[in-house]
């Protein structure tokens, strides 16, 4: 007869979920997914009404930016200069090339406020004409306006002015009937903007590759495993990089910005510091994973040290640096934008000088620029890693 | 005869984790043998050829390539006997992204002086030469491919022409067939066996199919747990001595 519990040496069977139990645990997880996007709603301002209602405002915004501003009417003109020496320096020689008429001013040779004749020929008949005089640190002022005769001539008695240096020059413009096209300034400065943008990426890539190249080695852990100093120098390496990529480009540039002035030396120091640490990460992954089957079988044919770097390691890392370099040359660009934002130079520096202004057409030039840029430098790098890998 | 003797005296491979990879090895190679070494994997195959070419330092005992004790050199004097040692590798070992041309030259670095290697320099000779491998081996047209764009036997052969870059008097082969198929392992092997025919380079090829070793070993070698139980020709080993060399649970399998 059987006293004790016969269950009792046994190992319990396990306990199965009770059904109420799950569906309740279930429910309580719901309830605090609620909560955090009920909160998420308010904190975030989430206003479906506005969006709906008010897309009326951001209407002309919009269409500007679908109509960048690239080309000007400007007014077809005729130039031609004389020159006009004072203090006793002989004149100098015109400065308009090819010029559309004839400037002569008698006499030559002046002195501050002494009258001298202004004449013109050759022009196009009964246009307005406008003297300008050009002084030798090359600052413009009107001097006269007037209108040419039926025979296209002009004359006029002026006096000096009171100019810096000794070589001047009269410049007649005349203004001719009609308009042409013209690239906007915006679109002149855009380009000028576009090219310093790309440079700009270029020489912070560059910098960054000329400390990544040696630093990287440091931060791989299979060259730097070999004893408890390298160790140490290979951690040290990594936190520097770590905290260096965490660092947003965009406090670099402000900080650069404040050190060496606005403009793209800022940018190119902001993104060449944040690049060298991306960089360095990037080429040490891939030092990391060389494969020792070339190093070994080079080795073997009694090759020297540097011989085998340069035939069992050289071929295996460069070009994978080089394919990092380039996307990095690449992402440096699309960065650039933004850092010319807080006075890195280059598009982004247009770009929020036109948004500050609200002159949106001209804004969307610069976007468009943006967009063509980052378009075809995506190209170029795909392209090229794809032939170097 | 062009081969080199090879003498290998108590040799001991101790690894710093403590696995004792060869215990005690003592074999004389002459010129002109055709040694196949056999044995499970990690019986110390690999490690024994490495220890010839120092690739791997052995932790005592001595070796002599032709009288030169290679286990006593200094770096340079290393580096110089390394030059007539041929080494051919289960994984070929090739610089995947150079040219074929460009790897079996890489086999006559040792005699260059560095600056020309450096900037990639080798002497119009040493590039016929490298072609005339090249066709040794049945790939004359792959000279300028990428090594990565060759099959694993193509890959292997190109491994065989750059050890025939150095002039060999001695070839290492370690398990230089095991990641090829049956049919492939049995050209590149052809190809050993003629270099060691032809023009006497003696062979060390470690072998994973004890058919293969039967067909192209003059003498077999076995290693088990780092020491040699077996040492004789490839017809003494019959199903005993196969089951002393591989353990009791081992079948033969055969290889085309």
């Amino acid at each position: 007869m059987q006293r004790h519990d016969a269950t009792s040496g046994l190992p319990r069977a396990p306990e199965l979920p009770r059904p109420g139990l799950g569906s309740l645990r279930v429910l309580a997880w719901i309830l605090v997914l609620g909560l955090i996007y009920a909160y998420g709603w308010r904190v975030t301002e989430i206003n479906l009404v506005e969006l709906a209602t008010k897309w009326s405002l951001a209407r002309p915004l919009l269409v500007d930016l679908l109509r960048p501003d690239l080309v000007a009417r400007v007014p077809r003109i005729q130039l031609a200069d004389a020159g006009v020496g004072l203090e006793g320096t002989p004149p100098p020689a015109p400065e308009v090339r090819r010029p559309a008429g004839q400037v002569t001013v008698t006499p030559a040779n002046a002195a501050i406020g002494q009258p001298v004749t202004v004449s013109g020929s050759g022009f196009a008949p009964n246009r307005p004409v406008e003297l300008i005089w050009k002084d030798q640190a090359g600052s413009e002022a009107a001097v006269g306006r007037l209108t040419t005769d039926a025979q296209g001539a002009f004359q006029t008695t002026l006096r000096v002015p009171d100019v810096i240096g000794t070589s001047n020059h009269v410049i007649a413009r005349v203004t001719l009937e009609g308009t042409v096209l013209a690239p906007s300034n915006a679109l002149r400065l855009t380009f000028f903007r576009m090219i310093e943008t790309v440079f700009l990426a270029l020489m912070g890539t560059t910098m960054a590759v000329v400390f990544a190249v040696p630093l990287s080695f440091l931060a791989a852990k299979n060259l730097m495993s070999r004893s408890a100093l390298s160790l140490g120098v290979y951690f040290v390496m990594r936190t520097v990089f770590n905290i260096a990529r965490s660092i947003e480009p965009l406090i670099m540039a402000t900080v650069f910005a404040v050190w060496v002035g606005i403009g793209p030396f800022a940018g190119v120091l902001a993104l060449g510091v944040h690049s060298i640490a991306s960089l360095a990460k990037l080429y040490s992954e891939q030092i990391e994973s060389i494969d020792p089957g070339p190093i070994e079988a080079i080795t073997a044919t009694g090759a020297s040290m540097l011989q085998v770097v340069r035939y069992a390691v050289v071929p295996q890392i460069v070009p994978p640096f080089i394919a990092f370099t380039i996307y990095r040359w690449d992402i440096n660009v699309r960065m650039s934008t933004v850092i010319g934002f807080v006075g890195g130079g280059g598009l982004g520096f247009l770009l929020i000088q036109y948004i500050n202004l609200l002159q949106w057409r001209q804004a969307a030039t610069a976007v468009w620029a943006i967009t063509l840029v980052v378009a075809a430098m995506d190209y170029l790098s795909a392209r090229v890693r794809e032939k170097v890998v | 005869m062009r081969g080199a003797a090879v003498r290998i005296e108590h040799l001991t491979k101790i690894y710093p984790d403590g696995t004792r990879a060869l215990h005690d090895i003592t074999l004389n190679v002459a010129p002109g043998e055709f040694l196949v070494i056999i044995g499970l994997s990690g019986s110390g195959k690999s490690t024994l050829m490495r220890c010839i070419n120092r690739l791997i330092e052995p932790t005592s005992g001595k070796v002599f390539v032709d009288d030169v004790e290679i286990t006593a050199l200094p770096p340079e004097g290393l580096r110089r006997a390394r030059r007539q040692i041929g080494m051919i590798f289960q994984q070929f070992n090739l610089v995947k992204r150079a040219s074929v041309l460009t790897n079996v030259l890489s086999g006559r670095l040792g005699y260059l002086p560095p600056a020309w290697a450096l900037w990639g320099y080798f002497p119009r000779e040493l590039r016929e030469e490298a072609v005339r491998h090249l066709q040794t081996v049945g790939i004359p047209e792959k000279a300028h491919t990428r090594a990565d764009q060759l099959s694993g036997g193509q890959q292997q052969r190109v491994g065989i022409a750059r050890a025939l870059m150095q002039d060999p008097k001695l070839i290492l082969a370690d398990e230089p067939v095991a990641s090829l198929d049956p049919a492939t392992s049995h050209s590149v092997l052809k190809y050993i066996e003629d270099l060691n025919r032809r023009e006497g380079i003696t062979v060390l090829c470690s072998l994973h199919f004890l058919s293969l070793a039967r067909r192209y070993g003059t003498r077999v070698v076995a290693l088990k747990a780092g020491q040699i139980v077996f040492d004789g020709l490839p017809r003494e080993i019959d199903e005993h001595r196969f089951k002393e060399i591989y353990g009791e649970e081992a079948v033969e399998v055969e290889i085309a």
